[in-house]
């Protein structure tokens, strides 16, 4: 009888318990606590919370509907609704019973509202008591939401992502992911300019631009017209990325996300080069689709027979 | 986090956890089928107005399809469905002793302390919640009227799987009950003061319903239809225009007064 595979990961300098946390805006942390019997916060099951994208200013996000399925996954543009980053920090008190590192989604449509996110957000970390805040480590940027105005724009061209992430770079020495989008002919090349102007790592892929229309009428069925789909039908694309982006950076921290519905979808991605995996739409299956998912990547990991997380990582990119 | 200051009515628990469930009885009407599951930690908890978000068995459908609650009686749920798409048709197809995943009970409730007399007005297969509604209703005393619109003939069927005493149907083609919407079917009941409108539908019916409310100075709540992807406050897909600001259906809903919402 061997041992159960070692789960740990480190995502650059966070020490992760295992390789599973949640896609920004797909999991609320305190709606969860909300509907659940025990406490959540004791029993939650990823291993770095990322909240839903905060921006500097308040944002009421895009009209319905909103939401639709599709074969195989969904789409989705909501808008990148949220309070803004200082009512934000009004209700993170409510969080410091969370143990797990915390990972803030930052949007914006400038690097310097980018940059006053994360300079509210280190103010208020400096200046609270400790037991009082939670645990923030670092920061992914959404350079890449395609359901806002200015979200591809800054995703798909390498200069406006460099000048993000070097906005950002100046106002935290925490650790600086950037989210890439897959609407692009070479994903490297954002990933290049992210890494060169201080990202220390990538997280990939956001949704797809799409558009879906309304049976009947044949128009365009979401209030935003297009949006961006994400679930098990992008999963091959995306995991194609993953491989390109980590066999072009083979050091850098990368946290890979596509239609994840499995552990053995997580396997997949890991063996593609990502670190840590994101669960995002399978969050919207079941309430215990983390846990479900963990304890099958657990079982896949032991039926391939890597002891490891670390030893499974990039096996798919061997010649 | 918008909701963590919203305001959510009737006094209700929510629970996300899912609930492996047996069919206990199907009753069909037309293209309509009322479901009888055992889910006793739903049922034990579940408030007239609350939903529950349920897997489409069989694979193939990602998201889940929010169905309001029906009944709920002892460690009984019943769900009515309208086999309007695949995920839904297929529910419908469900026999008993079959399984199904539900998570619930889910979202805001119909507040019914001190209502006296409560008029409760549906449109299609948004009269489903009503039903729940009148039990409690009748339950603890009050006189309860119900308005119920539907299109045609093949959607009035599903007002055979309602048991409530005073229930008038209305079809837009004439073929069940008063010809013409849910309207002119309130234009033609004696309304009591201070009678307390309860409504379920398509979102044309509530503004109506609104208006007509409006006019006769009455007050009261409705519960809304939305496009949900999580059903659980995550993913902020079921929001709808209110006085407080746009909020979820899911979570701060699906019950908002009446007065409040710009469907």
């Amino acid at each position: 009888m061997t041992d159960a595979p070692d789960l740990g990961v480190s995502l650059g300098p966070l020490a992760l318990e295992h390789p599973l946390v949640d896609a920004s805006g797909t999991f609320d942390l305190l709606e969860y606590a909300r509907r659940y019997d025990g406490d959540y916060f004791a029993d939650f099951p990823y291993a770095a919370y990322v909240p839903k994208t905060v921006t500097a200013d308040p944002r009421i996000g895009n009209p319905a509907p909103r939401v639709s399925e599709t074969p195989a996954g969904m789409i989705n543009a909501i808008g990148l609704e949220n309070p803004g980053v200082h009512a934000w920090i009004g209700h993170l008190g409510e969080w410091a019973a969370l143990q797990q590192p915390v990972i803030v989604s930052v949007g914006g449509n400038e690097p310097e509202q980018y940059a006053a996110v994360l300079a509210a957000l280190e103010a208020y970390l400096a200046a609270a008591p400790p037991g009082t805040a939670p645990h923030i480590e670092g920061y992914e940027l959404n350079v890449s939401c395609p359901n806002v105005s200015s979200g591809l724009q800054i995703g798909a061209d390498p200069v406006a992502t460099a000048e993000v992430v070097a906005a950002c770079r100046e106002a935290t020495g925490r650790f600086l992911l950037a989210k890439l989008t897959p609407n692009v002919r070479d994903v490297t090349e954002a990933g290049a300019a992210a890494l060169g102007a201080g990202a220390d790592g990538l997280s990939l892929v956001n949704t797809f631009k799409a558009l879906v229309l309304d049976r009947q009428t044949l128009r365009p069925f979401l209030g935003n017209r297009t949006g961006g789909l994400c679930g098990p039908a992008i999963k091959p694309i995306a995991l194609r990325m993953v491989a390109e982006v980590a066999q072009t950076f083979p050091d850098t921290p990368i946290v890979g996300m596509g239609g994840v519905m499995t552990g053995q979808d997580a396997l997949e991605f890991i063996a593609c080069g990502a670190t840590a995996v994101a669960v995002g739409a399978a969050n919207f299956t079941a309430f215990e689709a983390p846990q479900r998912i963990l304890a099958e990547l657990r079982d896949a990991l032991e039926v391939h027979g890597f002891s490891s997380v670390a030893e499974a990582r990039g096996v798919a990119l061997r010649a | 986090m918008s909701g963590a200051d919203a305001q959510t009515y009737g006094d209700h628990s929510q629970w996300a956890e899912t609930s492996h469930c047996r069919v206990s009885g199907v009753r069909h009407f037309g293209s309509f089928a009322a479901l009888e599951l055992i889910a006793p930690r739903v049922a034990r908890r579940a408030s007239p107005g609350q939903f529950v978000m349920v897997t489409v068995p069989g694979g193939g459908f990602l998201l889940r399809r929010p169905i309001s609650l029906f009944a709920a009686h002892g460690d009984r749920i019943s769900l009515l469905i309208e086999a309007r798409g695949g995920g839904s048709e297929r529910l419908t197809q469900l026999d008993v002793g079959d399984g199904i995943d539900v998570a619930g009970p889910l979202g805001s409730a119909f507040p019914t302390e001190s209502v006296t007399n409560a008029l409760l007005i549906g449109g299609g297969i948004g009269c489903a919640p009503l039903q729940h509604l009148a039990d409690e209703l009748t339950a603890a005393g009050a006189h309860v009227t119900a308005a119920f619109g539907f299109r045609d003939f093949r959607s009035a069927r599903a007002a055979g799987a309602f048991s409530i005493e005073r229930l008038w149907v209305a079809t837009e083609d004439g073929s069940v009950g008063k010809a013409g919407t849910v309207l002119h079917l309130l234009a033609a009941l004696d309304v009591a003061p201070g009678t307390t409108v309860y409504a379920c539908g398509p979102n044309p019916m509530v503004a109506a319903v609104q208006q007509w409310t409006f006019a006769e100075g009455l007050r009261g709540y409705v519960s809304l239809e939305a496009h949900m992807a999580c059903g659980t406050g995550s993913c902020h897909g079921c929001v709808v225009d209110t006085a407080r600001g746009k909020l979820r259906v899911c979570s701060e809903g699906p019950v908002f007064r009446l007065d409040e919402v710009t469907p």
